[in-house]
């Protein structure tokens, strides 16, 4: 069955508010009808109506764009200084790939398309380690919240298997992306490891990690305390628990369990 | 009735005010308006705070994404979640945009209007009726502003308005300053596009500020609602006769919440006055 005039004019209007050609859009209004095979007295009437239709393509790619300049400042920046900001928004745009109804989901989205289009990383190979940093905090204090595993203590030791927060996340870049500013984009070269998680109230933090440290919190949430510090080279276990408590204490790990 | 207890004019819930809001019950705002969209499956400090709010005052709740007029199947997960969110606010409705959102699995997160034609009347109205029947609570519809018409019409607006509602049999959102941002727009008479409408089906009201961009007149919600359109209200609150809520729409441009609160108030004046003639009338 073909598809009904309904969707195709919604269609236009698709493309009217994505697509690239901005002048030739202004010039000629209708062609995104056309493109759709839609009856010359339609063409007409996004013809006759430019002003009003222009309008739209201007306030649905202000409600697309607005949440990436919020969440990425200094990516913007960059891009800004490079003059290639608009080129990555309509490369983003015309990918379509913003699926969800949820306004907060939009930054995600545009941190997904990044990834899997590589788009601008062969200029700047930090790119992604960026937009990832700067959305990271945004994502823990809006982690949904939930229950922790039942059974958890609050003491740990060395056949315990650590229980990170729902929310935390330990994330390792290869740029100390964590650092830079709008003003100062181009972050140094050398790895970083983060933890960010929620405290009790309910607001995120940033903490840069030692590498052994990262690893411990990786890795002892699928084997034992003691066996994976002992993989690490730490033999003694005292300054771990301290620091375990510390984290605990703080609301980035849930707790911890006994691995059978 | 639950719907006793929403009369005069509310506000929206925003993010810029939970704090405030959270710290202070007697705040004087009959109910709040929420967006499930930014409730639902969020978390964190901002989260909690709402939901406390949530909970203690009354609340209506008003989407923005569901795309009553669209083509793309519909988010059953997100719609079995709204449900519960519904029943927990304890909203005596739930009201969407007569638009669509979205395309071919796109979201464009602008309220994008219907073609006037029987063909969109028809595919809306099942669309409406699909809906309703996996919500706990009855939906209402509310008019958009639109800036140009999608498409060839064979209708006006009023009609296909009047036409979506009574062939859905649903309530009707009638946002005031979308009628009159319209007319401006458009170049008709407000009261007489007003008077020609199925107003029995009116359930509440919103009411908001808009701004001049050169010919086109936009529905900002970012400004101060002006005289004319409290004018409006009023006008249609004593031809409806009955106390409906309004609810002040302010979503750019967040002043401090004590102007908003004032704002409120002096809506809720106006609310009143009409109210009390339109009660010795009835007398």
């Amino acid at each position: 069955m073909p598809d009904s005039r309904t969707l195709r004019l919604q269609r236009a209007m698709a493309s009217l508010v994505l697509d690239e050609d901005e002048a030739a859009l202004e010039a000629d209004p209708g062609r995104v009808a056309r493109r759709q095979g839609l009856s010359w007295a339609d063409q007409c009437s996004f013809r006759e109506q430019g002003a009003g239709m222009m309008t739209y393509r201007e306030l649905a790619r202000m409600s697309l764009v607005e949440p990436l300049e919020t969440m990425f400042p200094v990516l913007k920046a960059l891009l800004v200084e490079a003059d290639t900001w608009n080129a990555c928004i309509q490369a983003f745009l015309e990918a379509r790939v913003v699926k969800s109804g949820h306004y907060r989901d939009i930054a995600p989205a545009f941190l997904g398309w990044l990834a899997a289009s590589g788009w601008g990383q062969d200029r700047w190979p930090f790119l992604l380690e960026l937009a990832h940093a700067e959305m990271l905090e945004v994502v823990v204090a809006r982690f949904p919240d939930s229950d922790p595993p039942m059974g958890l203590h609050a003491d740990p030791g060395p056949e315990d298997l650590l229980v990170l927060d729902a929310a935390t996340q330990i994330v390792s870049y290869s740029h100390a992306v964590h650092r830079v500013t709008e003003a100062a984009p181009f972050p140094e070269a050398r790895p970083t490891h983060l933890m960010a998680f929620r405290t009790e109230g309910g607001e995120a933090r940033l903490m840069e990690l030692t590498p052994a440290t990262a690893a411990l919190l990786v890795r002892a949430q699928t084997g034992p305390l003691g066996e994976v510090a002992s993989s690490l080279n730490l033999p003694d276990l005292g300054p771990i628990f301290t620091l375990l408590r510390d984290f605990y204490r703080k609301g980035a790990i849930a707790g911890f369990q006994t691995s059978s | 009735m639950t719907q006793d207890r929403f009369t005069g004019v509310g506000l929206g819930l925003r993010r810029a005010h939970l704090e405030p809001v959270s710290q202070m019950e007697g705040h004087g705002v009959p109910f709040w308006e929420t967006c499930p969209e930014n409730v639902v499956g969020d978390g964190g400090r901002h989260h909690r705070l709402a939901c406390a709010i949530l909970d203690r005052d009354p609340v209506l709740t008003h989407g923005l994404t569901l795309s009553v007029g669209g083509f793309d199947p519909w988010d059953e997960a997100y719609i079995r979640d709204l449900g519960r969110f519904l029943l927990r606010t304890g909203t005596p409705w739930h009201s969407e945009h007569l638009c669509f959102t979205g395309v071919d699995a796109n979201c464009l997160h602008e309220l994008l209007p219907l073609p006037f034609t029987r063909e969109a009347v028809r595919h809306t109205v099942s669309r409406v009726r699909e809906l309703q029947a996996q919500l706990p609570v009855p939906l209402l519809l509310e008019n958009i502003t639109y800036y140009a018409e999608l498409g060839a019409s064979d209708m006006e607006e009023a009609d296909f308005i009047a036409a979506v509602l009574e062939g859905a049999n649903v309530g009707w959102l009638l946002d005031v300053n979308n009628v009159y941002v319209n007319a401006l727009n458009f170049g008709f008479d407000p009261r007489e596009w007003l008077a020609r409408m199925p107003l029995d089906r009116v359930a509440q009201l919103h009411i908001a500020g808009h701004q001049a961009f050169g010919e086109l007149t936009v529905d900002t919600h970012g400004a101060e609602v002006i005289d004319p359109v409290v004018e409006l209200m009023q006008w249609t609150l004593a031809r409806l006769g009955r106390p409906v809520p309004v609810l002040l729409e302010r979503d750019n441009h967040i002043p401090d919440f004590d102007v908003l609160l004032a704002e409120r108030a002096r809506l809720q004046l106006a609310y009143e006055a009409t109210m009390t003639l339109v009660e010795a009338h009835h007398a």
